[in-house]
């Protein structure tokens, strides 16, 4: 992993944002200009890689492939609980560990085994009750079912962090059906370039070990990478990013400069994963055009050489020049008025009703239509330069954003940091506590690539202490904290 | 159906001193299980947070003078009794417990949860007119019952199951038949009282029943009580609303008493109120949280075997680890349960006389 050096020359401070996208790879080098490119899926991930022949620092949003994933093929998840006493869960397995992280219950290897015989998935997802306080139970089952799961198909709870089982049961199986995806992305892109970083759906990076341990972070990161983006190049705080893509159109409000995050809801259960909110409509650029405007896509526009009208051929038809005009007369001038007016229509109602003051407008044909929509809801619009890449530099210009559980334990002697123990000599007060943990954040941060001025912004997301009372005296004292680098934009971004 | 969750962080500032049982404590490792258990979350639950009792709704109960001490000892430090003293601030945390009885009720009232628990603390029940005592200060559960009455509820149940007699909330309603209050406890303990004799006074008379139980009582003798003295009694009574003064200090790993009662136990006997909150009073029931002081193996289980049973959760689970078990086992008292049904005869005798139901 490349740490930050200032002492490293012009070229090495470009920041390379790479937008793994549905059909095509968005590239952006940001520098002291910008430098876009579009790589086709088609040639790979390693092909786009190629592209890039200068130095700097890489982060890659993945979030399109592993929707897809996520959309596609379900991967079957096997899942172990170990609910302990509490509330019921069906299917759970012996053992138990409580809210001080004894292990008070041993699981039964034998009830395990025949589990595992019994039932078979692709992946495993493991989650037990007050693992985040001891992962033992966790880490036991998955020794027991390493033959049939390897360590790319099994994922835990107790990375998590979170006190929160529900929540880390959903996640855990979204990771475990994430996993061997990620790893293999991972293990691709870093076979090409070594110092590369992830971006997650709350807009900041880890590095590839943390994106493993909790893929569920990456997934549906492309409204914080517009977000970003279109932020940092309109100069637009207080705004709603309007992203006109293929075959959605995406609403980010952003306040302050900041999205609104979201608990990440998959398959009806809810995650323990932030990410930005967007208000997404099934219309975009490749929406069919077949008796009106169908929330579809059959292909590319007949602009660029697909068999079947769609938005962009209506935009060419009523005077735009966008691919090969030509091929769009297809469409009667009369549908293609039509469905621009619908299109415009039902976007405009949904701005309005965010009650926005300025649109800032991101995607190929935003310069086409945010104007339209701005004119209708009487607000003003900036297209910024870039527009069309604006996700990939939205990636580009984001910066790593850690986080950091800990939990202190004075009777045991350690601190285990994101689940991994260390020696605790002396306890102090909880704001020692924090200041403890925003240290070992920041230091984490810098190791894996952030600037020492990106890491001052450390969010304080939960502290809790308590004495430990054993009979009716104190016996210890337990803390937890979670604190975590801020997401936004890098301090490096020219 | 939803059951209102009333908390505030706040609830963890009052402190005696380190070492005294009414420990902030008492609340950590319950939240902590009601966090991991996803019920900040859950659709059945709706987490709120309270403000203050006004003092108005507190001078309903309390004596002016009383409450002038407290204003003044708040601001100094002062003393009660050995168990309670005031340390600095008392009078704010012990507002705020008040208001999230208040608001327990309020959430009920205004439709906004069927059945409601406020997990405060401070405690209240052995809080009198004129004093504090046993740890309490305000009486939570009187301010809320008068609170209730001011709101247009005529007729409440008081069901206080707390191990120590609730002799404060006793004495605000002895007189009072508008107010049905009973109470299982351990006998002889503290504070001495809540005998079967002590019946109610005047109008009130026939209006309060004791139910005391001897140390080593479990989870089948207030079963017992509940299907043979409660559930007539209330179906007699007919309450606009039934109140919990919910003490988790019957549990058999309770360092200060010496009952039997399980997390399942609790979970049932909360099921019980529900279901005849249901069938009296469409469901209203306001659960106030008095002692407990099991910090480690009781209060995270009993506390979430009650909030599960009034939200109508899956209840198979509600128990302790089993490294407690042996606890159970050393604590029982199988003798114990002769006497708790020689003492529900005889309080039957007693109320006889005023009830249809115990004739």
């Amino acid at each position: 992993m490349g740490v930050w050096n200032p002492d490293q020359g012009g070229d090495a401070r470009m920041l390379i944002g790479m937008d793994v996208g549905g059909t095509n790879t968005d590239l952006a080098m940001v520098g002291e200009e910008i430098v876009s490119e579009k790589v086709s899926n088609t040639r790979g991930i390693r092909e786009a890689l190629l592209k890039i022949r200068i130095p700097g620092r890489l982060a890659v949003s993945t979030s399109t492939p592993l929707n897809r994933v996520l959309a596609g093929t379900p991967v079957t998840v096997q899942t172990i609980l170990v609910p302990g006493p509490g509330l019921f869960w069906p299917g759970g397995v012996k053992g138990a560990v409580n809210h001080c992280g004894d292990v008070v219950e041993p699981i039964d290897p034998q009830e395990i085994r025949e589990i595992l015989m019994r039932d078979r998935g692709d992946a495993l997802a493991i989650a037990g009750k007050f693992s985040v306080r001891n992962p033992a139970l966790e880490k036991e089952i998955a020794s027991l079912a390493h033959a049939q799961y390897p360590v790319e198909r099994t994922s835990m709870s107790y990375h998590l962090a979170d006190l929160d089982f529900p929540g880390r049961i959903a996640t855990t199986r979204l990771n475990a059906a994430m996993k061997e995806t990620v790893t293999w992305l991972a293990g691709e892109i870093g076979a090409e370039r070594g110092d590369v970083l992830f971006f997650k759906g709350d807009g900041g990076l880890i590095p590839p070990g943390y994106a493993v341990n909790n893929p569920s972070v990456l997934a549906h990161s492309s409204a914080a990478a517009v977000a970003l983006g279109a932020r940092y190049l309109s100069g637009i705080t207080d705004c709603t990013v309007i992203d006109i893509g293929g075959t959605t159109t995406d609403l980010v409000p952003l306040l302050r400069g900041v999205p609104r995050m979201e608990l990440l809801v998959h398959g009806g259960e809810r995650t323990v994963t932030r990410a930005v909110v967007a208000q997404s409509f099934p219309y975009g650029g490749d929406s069919l055009v077949e008796g009106g405007l169908l929330p579809r896509r059959l292909g590319d526009a007949l602009a660029f050489g697909g068999s079947h009208p769609t938005l962009t051929d209506a935009l060419n038809v009523t005077g735009e020049e966008i691919g090969d005009a030509a091929a769009s007369r297809r469409l009667s001038r009369e549908s293609a008025t039509s469905v621009i007016e619908t299109y415009l229509d039902r976007i405009s109602r949904a701005v309005s009703s965010i009650g926005t003051r300025h649109l800032v407008g991101a995607g190929y044909l935003a310069p086409f239509l945010v104007p339209g929509i701005a004119s209708r809801c009487g607000v003003r619009y900036t297209i910024p330069p870039h527009w069309d890449c604006a996700n990939a530099v939205g990636v580009a210009v984001s910066r790593v954003s850690l986080s950091l559980h800990a939990r202190f334990d004075s009777g045991r002697g350690w601190v285990a940091f994101n689940g991994e123990h260390q020696p605790l000599r002396s306890m102090g007060d909880d704001d020692a506590l924090v200041g403890i943990c925003k240290e070992e954040v920041q230091k984490r941060a810098i190791a894996a690539g952030a600037h020492p001025e990106d890491v001052r912004d450390i969010e304080v997301l939960h502290v809790h202490s308590y004495d430990v009372i054993r009979g009716a005296s104190r016996s210890s004292r337990i803390a937890d904290v979670v604190v975590q680098v801020a997401p936004g934009i890098t301090v490096k971004a020219p | 159906m939803t059951t209102a969750l009333v908390f505030h962080p706040d609830f963890l500032l009052h402190e005696q001193s380190r070492d005294h049982p009414e420990r902030r404590e008492r609340l950590s490792y319950t939240i902590d299980q009601i966090r991991e258990e996803g019920l900040m979350h859950h659709p059945a639950v709706k987490v709120i947070i309270p403000g203050f009792a006004s003092m108005e709704a507190v001078s309903r109960v309390h004596h002016p003078e009383y409450l002038a001490f407290l204003e003044h000892a708040s601001r100094t430090g002062g003393f009660i009794d050995f168990d309670t003293n005031v340390p600095p601030n008392l009078l704010s945390h012990a507002l705020l417990a008040a208001g999230g009885a208040i608001r327990a009720a309020d959430a009920v009232l205004d439709g906004e949860a069927e059945n409601a628990f406020a997990l405060v603390r401070p405690p209240g029940h052995h809080a009198r007119p004129g004093t504090g005592a046993g740890f309490c200060y305000l009486n939570n559960m009187a301010i809320m019952v008068r609170h209730v009455q001011q709101r247009g509820l005529e007729k409440v149940m008081i069901l206080d199951w707390d191990a120590h007699h609730g002799d404060g909330t006793q004495a605000f309603f002895y007189e009072d038949p508008s107010v049905l209050f009973t109470s299982i406890h351990q006998s002889p303990f503290y504070p001495g009282s809540g005998s079967i004799d002590e019946t109610g006074y005047g109008p009130g008379t026939g209006y309060t029943a004791n139910m005391p139980v001897p140390a080593g009582t479990g989870d089948e003798s207030y079963t017992y009580l509940l299907e043979t003295i409660i559930e007539p009694f209330a179906r007699e009574f007919r309450p606009d609303l039934i109140a919990v003064s919910a003490g988790q200090d019957n549990h058999f790993t309770d360092p200060l008493t010496g009952l039997a009662l399980t997390a399942a136990g609790y979970a049932g006997l909360m099921k019980g109120a529900v279901g005849l909150a249901r069938e009296l009073c469409e469901g209203r029931l306001v659960a106030i949280l008095e002692g407990g002081y099991s910090v480690e193996g009781g209060l995270p289980y009993t506390n979430l075997g009650i909030l599960a049973a009034m939200a109508g959760l899956d209840l198979r689970s509600i128990r302790e680890p089993e490294v407690y078990r042996e606890w159970l086992i050393r604590v029982s008292d199988p003798s114990a349960h002769t006497r708790v049904r020689e003492n529900a005869h005889a309080l039957r005798t007693r109320l006889a006389p005023y009830w249809a139901c115990f004739r």
